[in-house]
């Protein structure tokens, strides 16, 4: 049973998306994030650094050939933190009914 | 903070979430072109068994596993070179799916098969294998199709 927590740190909207295209994952590439989002990369950056700083999330630097490549996994205390405020927010719909669900 | 959301804002966050979660199912998709690959190389090895000389079947089998490795690999490697969806958006229904239709495919495949070769059919293994074929580009996508309506069923369940 997931105890409903709402995470400010995660509600800030480009976090959430983040967190929400994380969620789905077992990892994914900075590449990926910032393409599917819509981020610059500094943007990207930041809020990254920010949800580890938080330890929500573990990056990943790495080598293919020359490139370096970058991915970033949420690990299990962030996982943890994005479904009980995922229960957070369906209480919050639940309580006001299904009226306010988007078509 | 809870207390100053209002239900809509709710609404909005978890529309958000089912939205990236589709972007992340997306990335679990198999091209049209692998299930022609596939259903190629089963004809193309039935035919190399049936022609009974060596030098064709050793060809055969070569073409078959190396077709096969690299279709797979190519599939396998674009779908997750940027990011690895997690295992559990797969609900057993899924599962289920592409086993049955594994089983769908060999049950029509080998009876035919069988059925051509008690008539006397002069190939009967390749023309088995043409009508699995033909149910293989048939139903492959529709079995993604399927999946992908399950993947996002159990994505919204989470979320919702």
């Amino acid at each position: 049973m997931i105890k409903p927590k709402f995470d400010e740190l995660i509600h800030a909207p480009t976090r959430l998306s983040i967190v929400s295209l994380l969620a789905a994952t077992e990892w994914a590439e900075f590449g990926f994030i910032r393409d599917s989002i819509g981020l610059s990369d500094s943007a990207l950056s930041k809020q990254l650094t920010t949800l580890d700083e938080a330890g929500y999330v573990e990056i990943r630097k790495g080598f293919v050939g020359r490139r370096s490549r970058t991915a970033a996994r949420l690990n299990s205390v962030g996982r943890a933190a994005f479904e009980q405020h995922v229960r957070a927010l369906q209480e919050i719909v639940a309580r006001a009914g299904a009226s306010v669900l988007p078509e | 903070m809870t207390e100053n959301l209002r239900p809509e804002e709710a609404a909005q966050a978890l529309a958000e979430i089912q939205q990236r979660q589709q972007q992340v199912i997306r990335l679990v998709t198999v091209p049209a072109w692998f299930f022609w690959a596939i259903a190629g190389l089963n004809v193309e090895l039935s035919a190399a068994i049936e022609s009974r000389r060596p030098l064709l079947l050793g060809i055969g089998i070569a073409v078959f596993v190396i077709g096969l490795l690299a279709t797979i690999f190519r599939v396998v490697y674009g779908s997750v070179r940027h990011a690895q969806p997690r295992n559990d958006l797969m609900p057993p229904a899924g599962v289920f799916a592409i086993l049955g239709f594994v089983a769908i495919v060999l049950a029509v495949t080998l009876p035919a098969a069988f059925a051509l070769q008690a008539s006397g059919a002069r190939y009967p293994a390749t023309l088995g294998s043409l009508i699995g074929g033909a149910l293989i580009v048939l139903g492959g996508p529709l079995l993604i199709r399927y999946l992908h309506r399950v993947m996002r069923a159990n994505a919204s369940g989470d979320s919702r």
